[in-house]
């Protein structure tokens, strides 16, 4: 009897480990799996470009027929390198099989993570600036922001874009087979589609998105070298295609990320940083009846964050459009108007629900992290992978919404500069925050703007989830007003205003050859 | 002693770490006999460690921690004890940020004796310890130095020998492990260990502790000397400037630990409801791998290591 009061002891001893090993530090991540893309979009050849002049502009040399010996030796060499592949290697054909350009994307994401951390104050109270001809010192290049991060996804998501249309227009032109369909033996790890195989798509996708993510994140070159190698080897693994297929998408995702690159170093992003302009915009304000400026709520005093950046090129509306489509003046210090949203802030700050909390962190996508528009690329790639888009149909999403995001930013920018509203914390000091003061004036919201932008062009692109993204819009307005760090006329004006330059992104989309 | 004087400017500390009565000490309270024990500690810093750099961060300037406890332990029989204690936990700064204040997480532990061997001069004691932590409220988990605790279920054992002689002096040396669960924090997506994680779980380190004291105790008194050692055994890294995280591990070096801590206060009697605990702390100075760190005082369940909220 005592030795099975001892065993019972014993088990619920090992049970009680058993249970506290089993919370092993690992946690749950969401898993995409390869799928049939069901549409191809063989038209998509002719979808209107964003740089290039259209997806014929640059070529390709003709592929060998399947017939010729050459294919065939090719042919033969698929079969011995998928016979040798590792299951290491399979795995990563898998990974890379669900959606190459969403991979990319998620990586961006990475990055724009990694590098979002500011600069420290040094010893004298200034700033050391990120130097790109030294991405690697500390202040590593780039300090990622939310307008750096907007832009580096727009830049890598219209590189993938303009690829893929010049990559659509030769694949339905030479019309070779995918491996497995010219061989039978052939039996792949990944969903058999009917795409024409040359030039692979997912070499022409790894070839531009290494190049554009070395030219934002030039001290990562080492990792995206090694990234693509590893996607365009995965398409081998997987028996999805032959070197000849690689071989040219590689060619064409680096000529037509060149192209892109050539943009990005004229879009005006390299004077978007002119603090010995931000004296002008305070004068033009000052000319202009404000009394009372913004001024850094940093300690030591930080210079603004990107004051110029308004000034950058807008990929969906010119620059006279915007400046039409600028909001009206917000209240000024002292007016009625002015203290009553003051008034809803102090209640706040004196009185914060847990809820409210809780949406000013869910939202706050602050220092170390992905920043809004990285938000907001997520929940598109949560859409595309629900929907099972091909990477044609994919990359014409992440365009649309990362085109119309940057633009939203830049449009909330100009704004920011040209009104200089001080945050609620300098009008009031008892206005204490759960979050971050942003080192830029308040009004218009960034998270606001960029948030609706988002959303516009994705209830256009996702109808039938127009209700959830507006909402999830709203609330991540209504999070910078939690915060106690924008007042409610920041949030419902930038709400409105992201929303009409999104509007630009989504007349595109209406008429860029794709319905 | 350099050392000990600068510390002394940073932290001004009093600490329940290692008080009478705790889960980690070998008191028992005898058969019928209950003992509840209040206890307030408070710190107050305006420098800390990130990594190897020692830095002030002015957009925190200084920033407090202070912390109200109820420890209550009851005699089941002589051999058998439980404890229960609940702290209630408020950060405050002279900054912008909103500081927290909420009940932290509520702990019980069964204490068992199974052995106690007397002689002309003292008495040999061997103890263990099983315990466990719950969240007793809905705090912030991810708003450090702020946010008061971590939100993660705890479970933890530890040993205890103890040696005390007729007159009073005592040598315990004790070491325990606690797990901690995965945490969920308000947002879903975080940096971990370089990586970006697109989930709103997030892997809390284990923690491995060891202690030993000596001191003196009667009916009236107790003085202790103590050395503490605990360390994470996963976790990750503080980045320069980056903002703080609930996964990241402490680690220090029990060789080269220059920490004292010294209570003094009266033993406890019967169903007495009293404070409190006078003492003063410093702490180490590297980790094992040559990295400063600063622990965080108020619970081992808190974070030690603190990084700078500084914004864009």
């Amino acid at each position: 009897m005592k030795n099975i009061y001892f065993v019972y002891r014993l088990a619920l001893g090992f049970g009680l480990l058993l249970a506290f090993s089993q919370c092993d530090k690992t946690v749950d991540l969401p898993v995409f799996e390869p799928y049939a893309e069901t549409n191809l979009d063989a038209n998509a050849g002719n979808w209107k470009t964003y740089v290039l002049t259209n997806g014929a502009e640059i070529g390709v040399p003709a592929p060998e027929a399947a017939v010729s010996a050459a294919y065939q030796t090719e042919l033969a060499d698929l079969k011995n390198k998928m016979a040798a592949a590792t299951d290491e290697q399979k795995d990563l054909a898998r990974h890379w099989g669900a959606n190459g350009v969403l991979r990319w994307h998620a990586i961006a994401r990475e990055l724009a993570a990694q590098y979002n951390v500011p600069p420290n104050y040094n010893a004298d109270g200034t700033y050391p600036s990120p130097d790109p001809m030294n991405p690697t010192v500390y202040p590593r290049f780039p300090f990622a922001t939310p307008p750096y991060a907007s832009r580096a996804f727009a830049l890598l998501a219209v590189a993938q874009y303009d690829a893929l249309v010049t990559a659509w227009h030769h694949k339905f032109q030479h019309n070779r087979l995918a491996p497995y369909k010219n061989d039978s033996d052939i039996r792949p790890l990944i969903p058999e589609n009917d795409l024409p195989s040359y030039p692979s798509e997912d070499a022409v996708v790894a070839a531009a998105s290494r190049e554009l993510l070395k030219f934002l994140f030039p001290g990562e070159a080492a990792r995206m070298t090694e990234l693509a190698e590893e996607h365009k080897n995965s398409r081998l693994w997987a028996g999805a295609n032959v070197q000849s297929d690689l071989d040219a998408g590689e060619a064409l995702g680096v000529a037509v990320a060149a192209r892109i690159i050539n943009y990005a170093k004229t879009d005006r992003m390299g004077m978007a940083n002119n603090q010995a302009g931000f004296q002008g915009q305070k004068d033009d304000a000052i000319a202009r009846g404000i009394t009372k400026l913004w001024t850094s709520t940093d300690v030591p005093a930080r210079p603004p964050m990107l004051p110029t950046y308004g000034n950058v090129k807008t990929w969906n509306l010119d620059q006279a459009t915007l400046l039409a489509n600028r909001p009206d003046a917000p209240p000024q210090p002292g007016t009625p108007a002015f203290e009553t949203a003051l008034d809803e802030l102090r209640a706040i700050a004196k009185n914060r629900t847990r809820e409210q909390f809780r949406i000013a962190s869910y939202w706050a996508d602050g220092v170390g992290s992905y920043t809004p528009p990285g938000h907001w690329n997520r929940k598109a790639a949560e859409l595309i992978y629900e929907k099972q888009y091909n990477e044609m149909r994919t990359a014409r999403v992440m365009a649309l919404l990362n085109t119309g995001i940057q633009d939203a930013g830049i449009a909330c920018w100009d704004v920011k500069y040209y009104y200089l509203l001080p945050r609620p914390t300098e009008a009031d000091p008892a206005v204490t925050t759960c979050t971050g003061i942003p080192n830029f004036p308040a009004y218009t919201s960034g998270h606001s703007s960029f948030s609706a932008a988002a959303a516009e062009v994705l209830s256009y692109l996702f109808p039938d989830k127009a209700a959830e993204l507006d909402a999830m819009a709203l609330e991540a307005a209504n999070s910078r007003i939690y915060g106690c760090i924008h007042y409610r006329f920041d949030s419902e004006v930038g709400l409105t205003h992201g929303k009409k330059i999104g509007s630009f992104a989504v007349l595109r989309g209406q008429s860029d050859g794709s319905q | 002693m350099r050392q000990l004087y600068l510390m002394a400017a940073f932290f001004v500390a009093f600490s329940y770490v290692s008080v009478a009565q705790s889960p980690t000490d070998a008191l028992m309270m005898p058969k019928g006999v209950l003992c509840v024990l209040g206890q307030y500690s408070g710190s107050s810093w305006d420098e800390y460690w990130e990594g190897a750099n020692k830095r002030s961060n002015l957009n925190i300037g200084t920033f407090t921690n202070q912390s109200a406890m109820i420890m209550a332990n009851y005699g089941i029989t002589d051999k058998w004890n439980v404890l229960v204690g609940l702290p209630y936990i408020w950060t405050d700064s002279d900054s912008y940020f909103e500081g927290e204040r909420n009940l932290q997480d509520i702990s019980a532990w069964l204490k068992y004796q199974p052995l106690a061997i007397s002689s002309d001069f003292g008495t040999f004691k061997v103890q263990a310890t099983g315990g466990l932590s719950i969240p007793a409220s809905n705090y912030v988990p991810d708003f450090l130095p702020f946010s008061i605790g971590i939100q993660s279920k705890t479970a933890s054992l530890r040993g205890i020998l103890n040696y005390t002689t007729k007159h009073g002096i005592y040598a315990t040396a004790q070491v325990g492990h606690t797990w901690r669960s995965n945490t969920k924090l308000d947002r879903d997506s975080y940096l971990y260990n370089g990586q970006w994680y697109e989930t709103d779980e997030v892997p809390v380190p284990n923690m491995v502790d060891a202690t030993g004291r000596v001191g003196f105790i009667n009916s009236k008194i107790q003085a202790e000397l103590s050395v503490n050692y605990f360390t994470g055994t996963s976790g990750d890294d503080i980045r320069y400037n980056d903002m703080p995280f609930p996964d990241q591990q402490y680690e220090s070096d029990f060789g080269r630990r220059v920490c004292q801590i010294l209570h003094l206060e009266r033993a406890c009697g019967t169903g007495q409801f009293r404070s409190s605990v006078v003492g003063a702390q410093c702490w180490p100075e590297h980790d094992v791998l040559g990295r400063r760190v600063v622990p965080f005082p108020g619970g081992e369940s808190q974070l030690s290591q603190k990084r700078a909220p500084v914004f864009f």
